[in-house]
């Protein structure tokens, strides 16, 4: 019994006739306190593409690093064509036949096409390079794969982006030619260029060669895959076919799935504190424009913005802090029309913000914890005295009352905030924020890679600011946490947002909202 | 604020190891490394008068390290204090020019410290603000403006600031009004006080200050001190203006102090030599002074060590490119570590 089961999951013997090229079992990896992959195993036949979605943070740069032998896991074994192998190195993995083009290319912008290719077309020893010999190769190559090729002396600098993919396709399959990884590959891409790099993958896989395809866009696995693997938080939570039959399933499956055990009591509605009509910006580099974004939020209200990652969560969170002006539209605080020109108007508007790289943006991590307390206009504020200095001694005071109260490591005022735990930077920016008392905290993916102690303590942090007639947006893409959390739910969808609904939510209709089966009701009034 | 004592053990350690490198370049150049240091100890420290002569020495580097500390704090590279000096210089040594023995010394003297930090400020504006507005980088900026303040010198003490009599290419001797007062029979002057004050005040404006704590938040994380309400361009320039006026001083204070005079290559690096300094002292002011003391000992020293070991002075800035060399390899190798102990925190993967 036992024997068969193995036998089964054995990797390289596969039911229907095609073959294994390579397979992950049960492969684990840990950075510091986050577990990036946990006994993640994953099947890649000859012929097929196959996709690997996820949110960020899900763990899928990790695993193909660990197929390319960029990372080395802590647990598990990767097999190709049965085989085991054990990669030290990039080269190993090339050796073996697994290219991978990361989402930043391996080219040099002021180099021709020719000089970029060069090496990679150079046989081994060949220490001179003799460009006519190296033409012909690279062209013979070219047309063996069947891909276009630009002219060979034009500047990589002045190519599309689309077109220097290619190149680099073109190059990671000359040293390795058997699995493709692409991670991320449409993100800089225009629709265009989308449609033929798709044209270029399926090619491949008439070729039998087997390619990995990294994403979080529902819409793409759709259209390419044959075969996808789902991570979540570093576990694998689906494997299907594709085309699959009910996109809203996936959503879901990448998401979450309601499962969390904590619920926030109902709100005790309030005015009107903030509000958005009609409003419209400029994306972010390789983001997507709001387009007539519309809501009301009420004092002890939460409102949660659900989505995959990418449909403009970055935008909004911008535009709400002052980062990123709307190009038409209105923003209202507490019944002020606010044109919040920098982060400075919006918090003295009263927003309060969390935002989704806490070490990017939230903190300044050489400084002290104390230091990070006040980084905060307002805080600040409190603390100058004439002449611009600042009252350490009563910043101090402040600084460990708020240790206390947010449970932030006890000892920790003077350590630099570097040296404090994802939790407790978090706890850092929660207390900065939350005790300069904002009418509205704007929180995006306020848990992301903490642990379940230090999720709790989050929601808790912010349900208790909220019961004290503080609003809340949370941005998030975890689903759970926006169903935790929130009184009422929109769904961002390519720059648009969803009307809101409120409890209790059907999660086959969230699913269709995220995946962008259901009209949202473009520029409708949520709320 | 923090640990101070841990904050400048690699400092320590820098000086440690680049002292063994230049032993070994002593030994393998055929003199004997304890005769040259003995030496160099003995000529720094070995009397009064040489011990005088080391303070002379770190008084300009204090406010150049000064400059250079307040403007990396800030993130801002200002590698231009060479050039802030020479204008800061040359602007006291036009002063003087034009007011001559007309005003009491005290005023003459204060105006004369205006002027020079007033030149170097609006040398370093120059810089600053093609980067804010033009999105120039700062260190090609200035290193280029080094450049054009060395010709500018030179043009001016051959041209309409040439002493009267015409013989050397160099200013006229400042006017006793224009002379920091000395503590006889040393050379030290006055100006060391001034550097002093400045770092004392340096550290005040960095640490007590609101606007310097913005300026260093804006400087370590710009995207965070952005999100807290911080302007950051605005700091960022008033920094780079700020380290200018510093370097100016350091020209107009070494001219009245001890040089009266501006010639071609008045300065001997010290506006380079001050990065060594900021960094050796951590980019503290405090530090700054005691790196600037350091420095200036082995200015004071290698004179001695050429004259009795015979090992050229030349060495001292083997030591000081080591110390570089060994600041950087350390801070690479800590932030490498700090990134293994982190990724757990961030983000690991896309």
């Amino acid at each position: 019994m036992e024997r068969s089961v193995q036998a089964a999951s054995t990797p390289g013997a596969a039911s229907d006739g095609v073959s294994v090229v390579l397979a992950a079992r049960r492969i684990s990896k840990r950075y510091g306190t986050v577990q990036a992959l946990a006994d993640v195993s994953l099947q890649c036949f000859a012929g097929e593409v196959h996709a690997v979605l996820g949110e960020n943070g899900a763990g899928k740069t990790t695993l193909m690093r660990i197929f390319a032998g960029e990372e080395v896991p802590d647990a598990g074994e990767v097999w190709i064509d049965g085989q085991r192998v054990d990669f030290r190195s990039p080269a190993d993995a090339r050796a073996a036949g697994i290219g991978m083009v990361h989402q930043h290319f391996a080219l040099v912008d002021s180099l021709t096409v020719a000089e970029n290719l060069a090496l990679s077309f150079a046989e081994p020893g060949e220490w001179r390079l003799r460009p006519a010999e190296l033409a012909v190769r690279v062209r013979a190559w070219a047309q063996e794969l069947g891909l276009e090729l630009p002219p060979l002396h034009t500047r990589l600098g002045d190519l599309p982006v689309g077109t220097r993919q290619r190149l680099e396709i073109l190059k990671a399959l000359r040293r390795a030619s058997r699995v493709l990884i692409l991670d991320e590959p449409t993100a800089v891409l225009t629709p265009q260029e989308t449609q033929q790099l798709f044209a270029m993958v399926r090619q491949l896989r008439t070729q039998g060669r087997a390619v990995l395809f990294i994403t979080h866009k529902l819409a793409e696995v759709q259209e390419i895959a044959d075969r996808i693997t789902v991570l979540r938080q570093g576990r694998v939570v689906a494997e299907m076919r594709a085309p699959v039959a009910d996109l809203a399933d996936l959503a879901r499956a990448m998401v979450g799935q309601f499962t969390l055990g904590w619920s926030k009591p109902p709100a005790s509605r309030g005015g009107e504190v903030l509000a958005l009509r009609r409003v419209t910006c400029e994306p972010a580099p390789s983001g997507t424009s709001l387009r007539d974004i519309s809501f009301t939020l009420h004092a002890g209200e939460v409102l949660g913005i659900a989505g995959v990652d990418g449909n403009g969560q970055r935008e909004l969170f911008e535009v709400l802090a002052g980062l990123r002006p709307p190009t038409s539209g209105q923003l209202c605080v507490a019944g002020k029309t606010t044109v919040a020109r920098n982060p400075k108007d919006a918090l003295s508007a009263g927003l309060g913000l969390v935002p989704p790289d806490r070490r990017r943006e939230g903190l300044v991590l050489e400084m002290t914890v104390l230091e990070n307390l006040l980084l905060h206009d307002r805080v600040l504020g409190k603390f100058t005295r004439r002449g611009g200095r600042i009252d350490w001694a009563q910043a101090r005071e402040y600084g460990q009352q708020l240790v206390e109260k947010y449970g932030i490591r006890a000892g920790a005022l003077d350590a630099p905030v570097a040296t404090l735990s994802g939790g407790n930077q978090q706890r850092t920016i929660l207390a900065r924020e939350l005790a300069a008392e904002p009418r509205v905290l704007v929180a995006v993916n306020p848990t992301r890679g903490l642990d379940f102690a230090a999720t709790q303590f989050v929601y808790a942090a912010i349900t208790e600011a909220v019961s004290q007639g503080a609003a809340a947006v949370l941005i998030s893409t975890d689903l759970d946490e926006i169903v935790a959390l929130s009184d009422r739910v929109a769904v961002l969808y390519r720059g648009r947002l969803s009307e809101s609904l409120p409890p209790p939510w059907d999660p086959a209709k969230l699913g269709a909202l995220m995946a962008g089966l259901e009209a949202s009701g473009a520029g409708n009034h949520a709320g | 604020m923090r640990d101070e004592a841990s904050k400048f053990l690699p400092s320590l350690l820098a000086v440690v190891l680049a002292l063994a490198v230049s032993a070994l370049v002593v030994w393998a150049s055929g003199h004997s490394p304890s005769l040259a240091f003995a030496a160099l100890l003995e000529g720094a420290f070995g009397s009064r008068d040489s011990v005088a002569e080391v303070a002379v020495k770190a008084c300009p580097l204090v406010f150049t390290g000064l400059a250079v500390a307040l403007s990396f704090r800030a993130g801002v590279w200002n590698i231009g204090a060479e050039g802030q000096l020479l204008v800061g210089a040359v602007g006291v040594a036009a002063l003087a020019q034009l007011v001559g023995t007309s005003l009491p010394r005290p005023i003459a003297l204060v105006l004369a410290l205006i002027v020079a930090a007033v030149g170097g400020a609006l040398w370093a504006m120059i810089p600053a603000v093609l980067k804010l507005t033009r999105a120039v980088n700062e260190v090609i900026a200035t290193i280029m403006l080094n450049f054009i303040a060395a010709a500018l010198v030179s043009y001016l003490v051959q041209g309409p600031l040439m002493e009267a009599s015409g013989r050397y290419p160099q200013t006229e001797a400042l006017p006793a009004e224009f002379l920091l007062p000395r503590w006889a029979p040393y050379r030290v002057h006055l100006g060391l006080v001034v550097a002093l004050l400045a770092a004392a005040m340096a550290h005040a404006g960095l640490f007590l200050w609101r606007p310097g704590y913005e300026l260093r938040a804006a400087g370590l994380n710009p995207a965070a001190a952005r999100l807290a309400g911080i302007p950051v361009a605005r700091r960022l320039f008033w920094a780079f203006v700020l380290s200018g006026a510093l370097a100016g001083l350091a020209g107009g204070v070494e001219l009245s102090g001890i040089t009266r005079r501006v010639y071609e290559r008045f300065s001997p690096g010290w506006g380079y030599t001050a990065i060594a300094v900021g960094l050796l002292g951590r980019l503290s002011p405090v530090g700054v002074v005691f790196a600037a003391l350091f420095f200036g000992a082995l200015d004071a020293g290698s004179n001695a060590m050429q004259r009795v070991a015979g090992v050229s002075s030349v060495v001292v800035y083997v030591v000081q490119a080591c110390v570089i060399l060994f600041l950087a390899s350390f801070e690479r190798w800590q932030r490498r570590r700090q990134q293994v102990d982190s990724t757990g925190n961030g983000n690991p993967s896309s």
